[in-house]
């Protein structure tokens, strides 16, 4: 297998030793020493970043992309990886203008219900078939790529009736944009609903043994299931986001969101392996991702060393957050 | 097969000789599938059946088999490898940027070709190098390394396409030898050095063997690092030459020179028979791998069917194909990740 090749019977000796714990606790401040870090760099560099305005304009850009990384954290914290998620975002893009003269004011619930039943279709091939999640994902990509672009006819589709997305476009108390709240939201609600049932206890367990949740009676593939079912509808939410910025469908739209998605997620500290990390760290690491975005043109580095930027941060958070006392062999 | 000699040998695993007729009928299978799809088609489609189109098909596959031919090598050690994208992005750019072109006075010609596959086994290198040493898995860091790649590639592209005026490069995808063009021939022979290195050379073996069991190969005091980080850089140089290969048959630089191929590479490695745990398969393979892909994407279009279906099928083979080849050990692997 090639993604981190946990071997058969889980002999993995206790998972929690002394440098283990000192180790985490630095990555669990991390992301918001980074977030800090950032923010004063960016303000060192130019003063006038650090406004109402500039704050509120990251804030708005940053949305769909926490959207996006909550959702696809809750896979990872199971141990997976949802690569798909970029891709369905756009589909549902195409999908949301193209069903919008006939649902009109049903549309956003039709195509986050669509894309969570997308997502689950995937979290059910992966538990049913075993295909590895990156795989399934990853074919994924290319058929809802592919799909996006049959239906659109390849090309953006525009979305005239803009009542309908106009209340995400509105700001909370004149400053905070509605975008961004919804994010929040999201956050709040699905950690809190995570907390409030077993359900957090059967992700993290899925994620630091798989065999061993299944023995204690975890329902480990139900558990998968409904991860990449909440990846895919927060795909779908994220989509309306773009939608409602702007102001059409394109089945390209949202291809160049994966990569800092899964940066968002890996630089939040959550491991790459599985079980360890949260939604929050998720969402910390997404405003990261945007300030790098936004503030590297202020400081005057050309953009194309964003994608560098994103291949090293990548590679370089998850060697710091890999949780080697369960990985023997890395493929 | 379950010779005599076989079965003596192996009283104790009775079970043994089971997995044995899998391989051989998925040795079979691909080129069984590549001659039935391509009977099919043949008989759906008049334009199908010409000469012309299976010279078509044939050249149409010479970048795709470049590609797999690198990425066959890392499937084999049971990782596996995203950087297709980026690294043929960063070559083509180069590549198109050392030949004789619109933008600069450079005309290394061949020497600029080798410097752009050698900045492909840089790359290639590089993502071998972090899964070693940053022990982190192999489809972060190519995940990685083609975000880098295409960074580099934007990087040099800076705003102004390169259009390649150099004679030999771009003659390379027009000139046609007994045929077929010479970017095929060029194909064939990566096939042949493929085979060559994974028949003959220590690389080769060993890859099959980290595959295998990696944790016995190197119990067994063989060093596996370095034999890792030389198989990925091997991969890179063959995406770095897939990259000029794709510049002088579009005749410019583009940073989205690679866009797919990834995918496309894994596609026909896993339908060719090659697994993705690792152990199995090889350039053979592949290389029926990649006819099946390329014909079934040639013989859909000629039956009529939108081009931009393309990946979705892509994506169906795949998971299929994966899903077929983990039926067999259904009941012993429990986890997937």
């Amino acid at each position: 297998m090639s993604t981190p090749a946990v071997t058969e019977p889980a002999v993995a000796g206790p998972p929690v030793t002394g440098r283990a714990v000192a180790g985490r606790r630095l990555t669990s401040f991390m992301p918001v020493i980074a977030l800090v870090v950032l923010l004063a760099a960016l303000t060192v560099a130019d003063p006038g970043f650090l406004t109402l305005n500039s704050l509120t304009a990251a804030a708005r850009t940053s949305a769909p992309l926490v959207v996006l990384a909550a959702g696809a954290t809750l896979v990872v914290l199971c141990g997976g990886i949802d690569l798909s998620i970029a891709a369905l975002c756009s589909l549902a893009t195409v999908f949301f203008a193209l069903w919008l003269p006939d649902l009109g004011g049903l549309t956003t619930v039709a195509v986050v219900a669509a894309t969570a039943a997308i997502g689950a279709a995937q979290g059910v091939a992966h538990v049913l078939l075993r295909i590895p999640s990156f795989i399934v994902t990853l074919g994924g990509l290319s058929i809802f790529s592919a799909i996006a672009l049959v239906i659109s006819d390849a090309g953006p589709i525009r979305v005239v009736d803009r009542d309908v997305t106009h209340w995400l476009t509105l700001y909370v108390g004149g400053v905070v944009p509605m975008a961004f709240v919804v994010a929040l939201l999201v956050v709040v609600v699905v950690s809190l609903v995570l907390r409030s049932t077993p359900l957090e206890s059967w992700i993290r367990a899925t994620g630091y043994s798989e065999s061993a949740a299944r023995l204690a009676g975890a329902p480990v593939d139900v558990v998968k299931v409904a991860a990449f079912t909440v990846s895919g509808a927060c795909a779908g939410l994220a989509a309306i986001m773009l939608v409602s910025r702007n102001f059409s469908g394109s089945p390209t739209m949202a291809d160049n969101l994966l990569l800092p998605a899964v940066a968002a997620i890996v630089v939040g500290g959550t491991a790459i392996t599985g079980g360890h990390g949260s939604l929050w760290r998720s969402l910390a690491g997404a405003l990261v991702v945007t300030l790098l975005r936004v503030g590297l043109p202020i400081v005057g580095v050309p953009s194309a060393y964003e994608q560098i930027l994103y291949g090293a941060i990548i590679v370089a958070a998850v060697a710091l957050t890999l949780d080697r006392s369960k990985v023997q062999i890395i493929k | 097969m379950t010779s005599p000699a076989d079965a003596d040998l192996e009283v104790v695993h009775a079970r043994r000789p089971r997995p044995r007729r899998g391989v051989s009928l998925r040795d079979a299978g691909p080129p069984v599938a590549l001659v039935v799809v391509f009977g099919i088609f043949a008989a759906l489609s008049p334009g199908f059946r010409t000469l012309s189109n299976v010279q078509n098909v044939l050249d149409a596959a010479a970048v795709l088999t470049v590609v797999t031919c690198g990425i066959t090598f890392v499937l084999m050690m049971g990782s596996i490898d995203l950087s297709a994208p980026g690294i043929m992005g960063a070559s083509a750019i180069a590549v198109a940027l050392l030949v004789a072109n619109n933008r600069n006075d450079n005309d290394y010609g061949l020497l600029g070709v080798v410097l752009a596959v050698l900045l492909g086994a840089g790359l290639g290198c590089l993502s071998g190098l972090a899964l070693v040493t940053l022990k982190v898995p192999s489809f972060m860091t190519t995940l990685g390394i083609s975000a880098v790649g295409l960074g580099v590639a934007t990087l040099m592209f800076a705003g102004v396409q390169p259009n390649v005026s150099d004679r030999m490069l771009a003659g390379l995808a027009v000139e046609r030898f007994l045929g077929l063009a010479h970017l095929t021939w060029i194909a064939f022979a990566c096939v042949l050095v493929g085979w060559l290195v994974q028949r003959y050379s220590r690389l080769g073996r060993y890859a099959f063997a980290i595959g295998g069991a990696e944790e016995v190969l190197a119990l067994s005091g063989v060093r596996v690092a370095p034999y890792k980080v030389a198989v990925f850089t091997m991969a890179g140089a063959f995406y770095g030459l897939a990259g000029v290969m794709v510049t002088s048959q579009l005749g410019a630089g583009l940073v989205q020179a690679g866009r797919g191929y990834d995918f496309s590479a894994i596609a026909a490695a896993v339908v060719g028979g090659t697994l993705l745990i690792g152990g199995r398969g090889g350039i053979l393979h592949s290389a029926v791998g990649v006819l099946l892909v390329t014909v079934l994407t040639n013989g859909l279009v000629q039956v009529g069917v939108s081009p931009y279906w393309q990946g979705g099928v892509q994506g169906l083979i795949v998971v299929a194909a994966v899903a077929a080849a983990v039926i067999p050990q259904r009941r012993r692997n429990q986890v997937t990740k």
